[in-house]
């Protein structure tokens, strides 16, 4: 029979136990190693981008390691110290306070979208801590650099480049333009650089459309977009909402408006299993483009390679932007410890400044053709992205930037 | 001063335990440091929650709002508008208050039942949120970024985690201190007689509507302090968590484990569940994600499963079991009495 005081040792000899693991550690993690520490958000909303990224990280650093390591620094090994945020900005802070006073790590890196960004910026700036950001849209610490694509020169901005291309270069017949984005953060940082770039560019501006994150059913703002009569709509979209989105699309029969926006929302792979074959066909082949920072028909030979041996070395099952993107940070790592040449950590920032992988570098796996190197707001100074259209084979042709594209963009339907 | 606050104030037990915690900062790291403010946090909502939801009986989900309305409000009048941050707290408490007045008559007007007030309040604390993330002035999703704290106190700045955690100690203890000052006031038995019986209650004269706002008016203005003090603390007002119904399902679940309805109780809850989960994420997140969540769990599913009214009774089982035990000194003293 079940008593509490078998319950309750149960319980105590389970916590005991599992709290004793992380104690467990291998030998080889002593010794000659670089402690970098991993905020990931492993659980909760924001977990995708982790549970993709990080066995590409991880794959990239074991990589380095055995290649001799760290080559400055004697050939030190880099031990990765993994820390959890559960997809809550504030816990990401507190992991960091964590990471760097007690596990006392040498430099931070993390998926760190915008929000967690803001959250950890005043832990950075107390402990002067170097770190990386996979995917923030911009920084606020000078300890930050982030490898995300930028709101203004890198989402809105390539819109906008797309938009103006398809309508002065491809002739689309585009003269208003109304913007529909994910209503969180991200999406309206985009838009509020989007909306007048667009005006200044000469699209009449009909309206904008923000798309609750949290509805269930995206009817009612296909509706109202419809009866603003767009000749194009852009804007960032989140994966659940551009599910939602296409299937009102679908059920509205509404596909006159030319759909040209990002990211997950027009490009993630999980759009063709979430809708249905039928579905995707109809909604995601006609008029519709998708902006992404990574498509494996890209014509990037560095990328080609690393998509390549993720999928036949390390046998990853999903390899798409998140991974990609991760495998680049640890590049990126790995130059600004080989810059910095030691662990000091006004060395690491000055090795921040100074990491440059040109276009047509092995290790430059994101499609940058003016290659990887940070402006002075610690961003890309190249933020370009990619465009992309859907074939009915559940593919992807890349038709924008020109150097990149596979295809000429589908016309108009 | 009623009798229980009196001896509350003069406790050494009181006093010992605020110096103790006072002083933390000279022994604690960094890290230690956050987990011991988080805590201390949590104290002061969940013990400024316990007025309504645990001496009232009305199970509140709306405080969420309250804490928006400290932190985002308050940092919108000081960032937008230049209002100092202390007259910007003041400003945002003044709001709750007025807020937890509306929920309150909108409760007494339309004869709320338990379940239908805690539904209409997470209503009230859903469009909160809808509001905020909205909402430019307030930041909308994207939240606020306060300037960094300095340590200029006339500016609400207290100097880093030292200064934030001695003063959420004292709003902590004023919290818990409101909390005994109820209890042993005549409000204190008006709440409870509406608790265990609202019709009985004003049957015999206990003026509903009254006690009700003032119960909510109070837990809203300390709710909403406590607001303003975390989002300086945290620097940055992120709306998903200072505005989202989650924070106030912690509350609920660290007052309920502690023990609902009594002073120390929810303080009890937040100081043993908060550090809890922070040093379970700490320790297993990297290890194996999720895992931390389960083994908390467990344990909260053990707590409730030993003392379903909470801690603060078990505890105080416990120490009476012991005092029981105890051999008095006259015994000691003289081995041969014993039977």
């Amino acid at each position: 029979m079940l008593t509490r005081r078998t319950f309750g040792l149960a319980a105590g000899s389970l916590a005991a136990s599992t709290l004793a693991m992380p104690y467990v550690r291998p030998a080889v993690a002593q010794g000659s190693a670089v402690r970098v520490g991993v905020i990931n958000s492993m659980s909760g909303n924001l977990s995708a981008y982790a549970t993709e990224g990080h066995p590409a990280f991880e794959y990239v650093v074991n990589k380095i390691n055995a290649g001799g390591g760290i080559k400055s620094l004697g050939g030190a090994k880099i031990e990765l110290v993994l820390a959890d945020d559960t997809s809550q900005p504030a816990r990401t802070a507190a992991e960091a306070r964590r990471l760097i006073t007690e596990e006392k790590v040498s430099l931070i890196v993390g998926t760190l979208l915008s929000s967690q960004m803001l959250a950890i910026t005043p832990v950075l700036d107390e402990l002067k801590m170097p770190t990386l950001s996979i995917w923030a849209g911009g920084t606020q610490s000078p300890w930050m650099f982030s490898l995300g694509y930028p709101y203004d020169r890198g989402y809105a901005q390539t819109m906008h480049d797309f938009a103006v291309w398809l309508r002065d270069v491809k002739k689309f017949n585009l003269k208003t333009f109304a913007s529909t984005y994910s209503n969180y953060e991200a999406g309206q940082q985009t838009n509020k650089f989007l909306v007048p770039k667009m005006k200044a560019s000469g699209f009449e501006i009909v309206g904008e459309v923000p798309l609750d994150t949290k509805a269930t059913d995206q009817t009612s703002a296909m509706i109202r977009l419809r009866a603003m009569k767009p000749d194009l709509t852009s804007g960032l979209v989140t994966p659940r909402d551009g599910i939602l989105m296409h299937q009102a699309r679908f059920n509205l029969n509404y596909h006159n408006t030319v759909f040209a926006g990002g990211t997950g929302g027009y490009t993630d792979l999980s759009l063709w299993h979430d809708l249905g074959t039928d579905i995707g066909k109809a909604v995601l082949t006609k008029n519709l483009f998708g902006m992404t920072g990574f498509s494996p028909g890209a014509k990037v030979p560095s990328m080609q390679a690393i998509i390549a041996e993720l999928r036949d070395v390390a046998k990853l099952k999903l390899i798409g932007q998140g991974a990609i993107q991760a495998a680049q940070g640890a590049r990126v790592l790995q130059r600004v410890l080989e810059g910095a040449g030691s662990l000091d950590r006004d060395a690491l920032l000055a090795s921040f400044k100074k990491v440059e992988i040109p276009f047509g570098d092995p290790d430059l796996y994101v499609a940058k053709p003016k290659g990887l190197k940070f402006a002075d707001d610690r961003m890309l100074t190249d933020g370009s992205a990619l465009f992309i259209q859907w074939t009915p084979e559940q593919a992807q042709e890349v038709v924008f930037p020109q150097e990149f594209a596979q295809v000429e963009p589908r016309p108009r339907a | 001063m009623n009798d229980s606050l009196r001896r509350t104030l003069l406790s050494p037990f009181f006093w010992l335990a605020f110096l103790a915690i006072a002083a933390l900062p000279f022994v604690l790291q960094s890290y230690y440091l956050h987990i011991v403010i988080l805590a201390l946090i949590y104290v002061a909502l969940a013990s400024a929650w316990n007025i309504v939801g645990g001496i009232a009986g009305q199970i509140s989900l709306a405080h969420s709002l309250f804490v928006g309305m400290g932190a985002m409000v308050a940092s919108a009048l000081f960032l937008k508008l230049g209002i100092n941050l202390w007259l910007a707290a003041l400003i945002a408490a003044a709001l709750s208050a007025l807020m937890g007045a509306i929920i309150a008559f909108l409760d007494w007007r339309f004869r709320l039942g338990h379940l239908s007030f805690a539904l209409v309040t997470l209503a009230f604390a859903e469009m909160g949120e809808i509001v905020v993330v909205g909402w430019d002035f307030l930041g909308g999703a994207s939240g606020l970024f306060l300037p960094r704290d300095t340590g200029q106190f006339l500016q609400f700045q207290f100097g880093g985690g030292e200064g934030v955690l001695w003063a959420m100690l004292v709003l902590a203890a004023a919290c818990i201190l409101v909390n005994v000052a109820i209890l042993g006031s005549p409000l204190g038995y008006y709440l409870r007689s509406i608790r265990d019986n609202e019709q009985a209650a004003q049957a015999i004269g206990v003026r509903l509507l009254r006690n009700k706002m003032l119960a909510m008016m109070i837990s809203a203005v300390l709710t909403s302090l406590v607001g303003t003090v975390y989002v300086r603390y945290l620097t940055f007002a992120d709306p998903y968590l200072l505005v989202s119904p989650v924070i106030t399902i912690e509350i609920v679940l660290f007052a309920t484990v502690g023990g609902l309805g009594r002073a120390g109780g929810p303080a009890l809850g937040a100081l043993l569940l908060v550090p809890l989960g922070e040093v379970l994420r700490g320790k297993l997140g990297g290890v194996l994600p999720g895992l931390h969540y389960f083994i908390y769990g467990l344990i909260v599913i053990l707590v409730i499963r030993l003392s379903p009214a909470g801690l603060l009774p078990l505890l105080e089982r416990a120490i009476a079991r012991l005092r029981r035990k105890q051999p008095s000194p006259q015994i000691i003293a003289n081995p041969t009495a014993r039977p």
